[in-house]
C-alpha cells in the first residue's frame, strides 16, 4: 500500500476529526474523540496515528474552529471544507445543513459542489445542538433513547422560548404541569427544527441533506425534514464531512 | 365619499381579536390555576360600539382603493391636513396592534426576515411589512395606499419603515421632519415644521385630486382638538378611586383618536365612552373589583399579553389607573388653535412625548404619578422602541426616589412575543406586587 | 482619552500620529484651541475649524461599555450609544471641552438627552439637526438656519467670532481633505498599502487637527501609483465604522481588499466636487452638506442609495459586497433587504456582518470572512 494521498483534520470547539484518504477520495482511516484545549497536540496526536495505521507521509488539510493552531499544508474554513467533502460523497447540488455542537451551518451547494451562499447561526446555542444536548440533560434523557421516545409521542408539546436557558426551565414547567416526556421531547426536537428552517430559507425544489453529530439523531433529522417539508438525507460519516474536505482540499 | 357596505357578522379586527385572545388565555391556564370569578368589573358597554366603529373602519378600508385615495399614515402624523382631502386613512402602527393581539407576529415576521430584515428592528414595522409581503391581515384585506404620510415626532425608525413602504408601493411620500426638542423648540425648527406643512399640502392635493377648503380645515382642527379633549377626559376619570377602568382598556379604547382623530365618529365615540366611565364613577364601579394599588404604565403595551398581564395584575389588585402612552393623545391636541391653524399644528406635532427630552419625560411621569395617586409604576422597557426605552434605567430611579414609588422595569416588546420571556418575566411581576406587602 | 489603535506593526507605513488626548493637549496649549469630542455621523465640522476647535470624534470606544454608568443602557441598544455614554460619563472625555450630538438617529438622539439630562456629561452640550428627506426647500433653509444657529451657539461658547472669510476658508481646507480623501479611496487598487494601514491613515482625521491631518493625506496621495498595485480580490464594503480595525487585517490576509468604501465614519463623509457651489458661504456650506453620498440616517431616498452603491461596485470591480453594520442600528439594518435585493440581481454575493463594536474580530465572524473571501476566489476561478 502507497499510504494515504491526503490527511484532513477538523478541528471543532466539541470533537475534533480525522481522516485519511486514498487517491480516488476515499477514507481509509478516521479518528474522532472529545476537542481537548491544547488543539495542536491533539492534532499533532491523531495525525500521526492515522500515518503510521495508514502508511505515507501525504500533505494535511486542516479546518474548523482551532483550524489555525494545526500545522498543515493548507488551512480553509468549515465552509468551504463541508461543502467538498459534501459534494464528493453526493455529488449533486442541494442545501447542506451541519449541525455540530455548538454551531450549525447552512450551505447551499451549486451544480459543481461549489459554494453559493451560506449562513451561520454561532452565537447563540439554541440553534445548535446544545440546546438539546443541554435540555435532554437536564431531563436526564439519554441519547440512544431519544428517537424511541420521539417515536412513541404523541403530539409534540410546544417549547416556546427563544433561548436555550429559558428554555430550560419553560420544560421544567412543562413536566411539572403533568405533560408527557416523549411529548415534550419531540417539542424540543421541533423547536430546534424551526430555528435551523428559519436560517435554511430553502428555496423549492432544493435536495436537503445534513452532516455533523446531530445528524446521528433520527428524531432531528425527522423533525427537519417536518419542519422544512422535503426529504433530508443523511450524508455517510456525517461527523467526518468537514475533514474529509480538508483532505481532498491537499490530495 | 366612502362606500356604505352591509356589515356582515363574521366581522374582524378588534371583536374578534380580543374573542380571540380570550380564548386563547383560557386554553392556555397558567399554572394549572383554576379558572377564577374574574377580577375585572363589569365590561364596559362602549366596548361594543368600539368594535363597531373599528370593525367599520376596516370593513370600508377592504373597498377604499379605487373609490377614495388613500393614505397609509403613521400615529404622529398631522392627518388634519388630510382629512379635508377624503383620504381614507390606514394606521399601519393600529392594524399591527390587531396582528400583535392576534399573535400572527412571529409568521409575519418571519416572511420579512427571510429578505434580510432583522428581527432587532421594530416589531411594527416587521408586522406591517410582513402583511404587505404576506397579504395575510386579520382585517381581511387592506386598501393599497396612493400617499404614504409619514412624521418623525414618534421616532426616526417611521421614515425607514416607509422608505421601504414606498419602494414597495411606488407611490410618493410626504414627511413631515420634525427636529427632536432638546430643553425649548427653536424658532426655526417650529417654522421649519410649518413649511414642510404647506409642502405636503400641494403634494396630498395633487394626489387626491382636490384642493384643501380652509373652512373645512379649520373644521376638522377644531374637531381633531376636541377628540383629543373627550379622550382627555376619559382617562382622567381615573383620578377617581376605584378607577372605573384599567389602563389596558384605554390601550383599546385609544384606536379612534389615532386612527380616527379629526371625524365626528371619534367624537361622538369619547362622549359616550365618557358619559359611561362617570356614571361608574358616580356608583364606585370600579375597573378591577378590589382595587389595592395604582399603577402607572409606560410605554407601549405588551399588545400580545394584554389581557393576560391585565388578569396577572388584577387578580392581585393592581390597576394600571394612568399610562404615558395612552396620555399623549390627551396632550397632542393642547396646543392646537383652530384660529392659527398651520403654525399652532406644527407646534402641537413637535412637541409630542417622544419627540421631547428626558427632562420632559420625567415630568410627565411624575405629573402622571402624582395625579392619579400611583404607588407604583412599571416601565416596559421595549427592546424594539429606542425612543421610549432609552433612559427608562435612569427613569426608573429617578421615580422610585422621588415619590417614593415602588418601581418595575419589565423587558419585552411590544408585538413580537418571543421577546417575551414569559415565565421569568410574570415571576418578576409577582414578586414586584408582593413587595407591597 | 484613552482610545487607541491596535498595534499591529503594519501600520508604521506612515509616521505614527499623536494620540487624542495628545492632540487636545498640543492644540490647546499650542494653538490655545477648545476641543469638543462629537457623536456620529454628519456634522459642519467647518464651522468647528473656523472657530478653532478641535473635533475628536466619538466612535465606541470599541470593547465592552466600561463604569458605571455601563448598565444605564438597555443591551438592546446599539453598541455605538452604550459604549458612547459609559466613556461619557466614566470622565473617558474629561479632557475635551464640549460635546457635540448631532442628531443622527433615536439611539443617538436618546443618547444626547439622557447623557446631558439625568447624567453623564455635565459640561457644554451642543445639537445639531440635519433635515431629513432630501431637497425640499425647506430642507435647504432649515439646513441654513441649524448651521448659523449652531454657529452662533459655538462663537458664544469660544468667544471668537466666525467671519464669512473664516468659514469660507474652513470650507476650502474640508473641500480640499475630502478631495484627498477622494482620491486615496477611488485609487485604492493603485495604492501599495494594506488596509490596516489606509484606514489608520484616513480614521486619524477623527482627532487630528484639519490641516495636520491634509499634510499626512497630501504624502499618501503621492503614493498613488500609476498602475494597480493590489492583487487582492476588490470588495464594496458599507456598513458604519471599521471596528474591529482588525476585520481588515482579516481581510487581506484571506486575499482580499477593500476596493470601494461605503462606510459611515469614513467614505460616506467624502465630499466630491469641483470647487465651490456658491460665493456665498453660508449657502455654500448648506450644498457641502448636501452633497455627502447617500446615507440613510439623512433619509435619502433608497433606490438612490442603491444606485449609488451599484456604482461603487462596478467603478471598482468589486467581486463581492461586504455589509458591515452595528446590531441594532436601525437605519443601517432596514436597507439591508434593499442592498441584498440590488446585488443578488447582478449575481455579486453579499455578506452581511453584524458587529457590536468589539475589540477583535472574534473566531466565528472570522470565519465567516474567510469563508466569503474563499467562496468568491472559488467562483473567480471557475469563471
Amino acid at each position: 500500500m502507497s499510504g494515504a494521498a491526503a490527511l484532513g483534520i477538523d478541528a471543532g470547539s466539541t470533537t475534533c476529526k480525522a481522516v485519511a484518504v486514498d487517491e480516488a477520495g476515499k477514507i481509509v482511516g478516521r479518528r474522532l474523540e472529545p476537542a481537548s484545549p491544547r488543539i495542536d497536540e491533539q492534532a499533532s496526536r491523531l495525525l500521526a496515528e492515522l500515518r503510521t495505521e495508514v502508511g505515507g507521509d501525504p500533505p494535511v488539510g486542516a479546518t474548523g474552529y482551532g483550524r489555525k493552531r494545526v500545522a498543515a499544508s493548507r488551512v480553509l474554513t468549515e465552509i468551504t471544507c463541508h461543502a467538498r467533502g459534501a459534494f464528493a460523497l453526493l455529488g449533486r447540488p442541494g442545501l447542506l445543513i451541519d449541525m455540530g455542537g455548538q454551531d450549525t451551518k447552512v450551505i447551499r451547494l451549486g451544480k459543481g459542489g461549489e459554494v453559493l451562499d451560506f449562513s451561520m447561526n454561532d452565537k447563540c446555542a439554541a440553534g445548535t445542538g446544545r440546546f438539546l444536548e443541554v435540555i435532554l440533560g437536564r431531563l436526564h434523557v439519554p441519547f440512544d433513547e431519544v428517537a424511541g421516545q420521539v417515536r412513541r409521542a404523541g403530539r409534540a408539546v410546544s417549547v416556546s422560548s427563544t433561548c436555550t436557558v429559558f428554555a430550560e426551565s419553560e420544560v421544567i414547567s412543562l413536566v411539572a404541569r403533568g405533560e408527557p416526556l416523549e411529548g415534550i421531547v419531540k417539542g424540543l426536537h421541533a423547536a430546534l427544527a424551526s430555528r435551523v428552517a428559519a436560517l435554511a430559507r430553502v428555496p423549492d425544489g432544493t435536495e436537503l441533506f445534513m452532516s455533523g453529530g446531530v445528524a446521528l439523531n433520527p428524531a432531528m433529522v425527522s423533525a427537519l425534514a417536518e419542519a422544512l417539508g422535503r426529504e433530508v438525507h443523511v450524508v455517510p460519516e456525517p461527523q467526518l464531512v468537514g475533514a474529509l474536505g480538508a483532505a481532498l482540499a491537499v490530495a | 365619499m366612502l362606500r356604505r357596505i352591509q356589515y356582515e357578522l363574521s366581522g374582524h379586527l378588534v371583536g374578534p381579536a380580543l374573542l380571540r385572545a380570550k380564548e386563547w388565555r383560557r386554553r392556555r391556564s397558567r399554572r394549572g390555576l383554576a379558572p377564577k370569578a374574574g377580577p375585572f368589573g363589569p365590561p364596559l358597554e362602549s366596548a361594543r360600539k368600539l368594535k363597531e366603529l373599528m370593525s367599520l373602519h376596516y370593513l370600508q378600508g377592504r373597498f377604499a382603493d379605487g373609490a377614495v385615495p388613500v393614505a397609509w399614515v403613521t400615529s404622529g402624523f398631522p392627518v388634519e391636513l388630510l382629512r379635508p382631502l377624503g383620504f381614507f386613512t390606514l394606521y399601519p402602527e393600529n392594524h399591527a396592534a390587531m396582528c400583535g393581539v392576534a399573535r400572527t407576529v412571529p409568521e409575519l415576521s418571519d416572511a420579512v426576515e427571510k429578505e434580510g430584515y432583522s428581527r432587532d428592528l421594530c416589531s411594527y414595522a416587521r408586522t406591517d411589512l410582513g402583511c404587505v409581503a404576506t397579504g395575510k391581515t386579520p382585517a381581511g384585506r387592506l386598501p393599497k395606499p396612493d400617499l404614504l404620510a409619514c412624521c418623525t415626532n414618534i421616532c426616526q425608525t417611521v421614515l425607514y419603515w416607509y422608505k421601504a413602504l414606498a419602494r414597495r408601493f411606488g407611490v410618493p411620500l410626504v414627511l413631515i421632519d420634525t427636529p427632536f426638542v432638546y430643553g425649548e423648540a427653536k424658532p426655526h425648527h417650529v417654522a421649519y415644521v410649518r413649511e414642510q406643512l404647506e409642502e405636503l399640502v400641494s403634494v396630498a392635493e395633487r394626489v387626491s385630486g382636490r384642493r384643501v377648503d380652509p373652512q373645512e380645515f379649520v373644521a376638522v382642527i377644531a374637531r381633531a382638538k376636541e377628540g383629543s379633549r373627550l379622550w382627555g377626559e376619559c382617562l382622567a376619570t381615573a383620578r377617581s378611586r376605584p378607577a372605573p377602568w384599567t389602563g389596558f382598556d384605554g390601550f383599546f379604547h385609544m384606536a379612534p383618536i389615532v386612527a380616527l382623530r379629526g371625524s365626528e365618529a371619534c367624537n361622538a365615540y369619547y362622549r359616550l365612552l365618557l358619559d359611561e366611565l362617570r356614571d361608574r364613577v358616580a356608583r364606585g364601579t370600579g375597573g378591577i373589583r378590589e382595587e389595592r394599588h395604582r399603577l402607572l404604565w409606560d410605554n407601549l403595551p405588551m399588545w400580545f399579553a394584554v389581557r393576560e398581564l391585565s388578569t396577572l395584575f388584577a387578580e392581585q389588585g393592581f390597576n394600571f389607573v394612568c399610562t404615558s402612552y395612552t396620555n399623549a393623545w390627551a396632550e397632542a391636541g393642547v396646543l392646537v388653535d383652530p384660529a392659527d391653524p398651520y403654525g399652532s399644528i406644527a407646534r402641537a406635532y413637535t412637541h409630542i412625548i417622544l419627540n421631547q427630552d428626558l427632562t420632559n419625560r420625567l415630568g410627565i411621569l411624575r405629573r402622571l404619578a402624582r395625579d392619579y395617586a400611583c404607588d407604583g409604576a412599571v416601565l416596559h422597557s421595549d427592546r424594539s422602541c429606542k425612543p421610549y426605552s432609552i433612559g427608562q434605567v435612569d427613569l426608573k430611579d429617578r421615580l422610585g426616589e422621588e415619590l417614593g414609588i415602588r418601581v418595575l422595569l419589565l423587558e419585552a416588546d411590544h408585538n413580537d412575543p418571543r421577546a417575551w420571556a414569559a415565565e421569568p418575566g410574570e415571576n418578576r411581576i409577582a414578586a414586584f406586587m408582593e413587595s407591597f406587602g | 482619552m484613552t482610545q487607541t489603535l491596535s498595534t499591529d506593526s503594519r501600520e508604521r507605513a506612515f509616521p505614527p500620529a499623536p494620540s487624542r488626548r495628545d492632540s487636545i493637549h498640543r492644540q490647546r496649549d499650542a494653538h490655545g484651541r477648545r476641543s469638543m469630542a462629537v457623536l456620529p455621523i454628519h456634522y459642519p465640522k467647518e464651522i468647528l475649524t473656523a472657530l478653532d476647535i478641535l473635533a475628536v470624534e466619538v466612535w465606541g470606544p470599541p470593547g465592552p461599555p466600561r463604569g458605571e454608568a455601563a448598565g444605564r443602557i438597555q443591551s438592546y441598544v446599539c453598541a455605538v450609544v452604550r459604549n458612547a455614554l459609559a466613556f461619557l460619563a466614566s470622565g473617558g472625555a474629561d479632557a475635551v471641552d464640549g460635546v457635540l450630538f448631532p442628531h443622527t438617529c433615536d439611539s443617538l438622539q436618546g443618547l444626547a438627552t439622557q447623557a446631558t439630562d439625568l447624567g453623564g456629561w455635565g459640561k457644554a452640550a451642543f445639537v445639531f439637526q440635519h433635515p431629513r428627506g432630501g431637497e425640499r426647500p425647506s430642507a435647504r433653509r432649515f439646513a441654513l438656519e441649524e448651521l448659523r444657529s449652531l454657529a452662533r451657539e459655538l462663537e458664544a461658547w469660544t468667544g471668537r467670532s466666525l467671519s464669512p472669510e473664516l468659514l469660507a476658508a474652513a470650507i476650502r481646507l474640508h473641500d480640499e481633505i475630502d478631495s484627498c480623501r477622494a482620491s486615496l479611496l477611488d485609487g485604492r487598487a493603485r495604492l501599495p498599502i494594506g488596509d490596516p494601514e489606509l484606514y489608520a491613515l484616513l480614521r486619524r482625521g477623527e482627532w487630528l487637527w484639519p490641516e495636520e491631518h491634509l499634510a499626512e493625506l497630501r504624502s499618501a496621495v503621492g503614493r498613488l501609483g500609476p498602475e494597480p498595485a493590489q492583487t487582492g480580490l476588490p470588495l464594496l464594503v458599507t456598513g458604519y465604522v471599521p471596528e474591529p480595525m482588525s476585520l481588515l487585517a482579516t481581510l487581506n490576509d484571506a486575499g482580499a481588499f477593500v476596493a470601494a468604501d461605503d462606510y459611515a465614519a469614513v467614505g460616506r463623509r467624502v465630499v466630491r466636487r469641483n470647487g465651490v457651489a456658491d460665493a456665498d458661504p453660508w449657502t455654500d456650506l448648506v450644498s457641502r452638506h448636501l452633497a455627502y453620498p447617500p446615507c440613510p440616517t439623512r433619509g435619502i431616498d433608497q433606490a438612490a442609495r442603491m444606485r449609488h452603491l451599484v456604482s461603487l461596485a462596478e467603478a471598482s470591480g468589486a467581486r463581492g459586497v461586504l455589509v458591515h453594520v452595528q446590531k441594532f442600528c436601525e437605519p443601517e439594518l432596514f436597507d439591508v433587504p434593499a442592498i441584498l435585493a440590488a446585488f443578488t440581481a447582478r449575481g455579486l454575493p453579499v455578506l452581511v456582518l453584524e458587529g457590536e463594536l468589539e475589540r477583535s474580530l472574534s473566531g466565528q465572524a472570522e470565519t465567516r470572512v474567510e469563508a466569503f473571501v474563499e467562496l468568491l476566489r472559488a467562483r473567480g476561478r471557475a469563471a
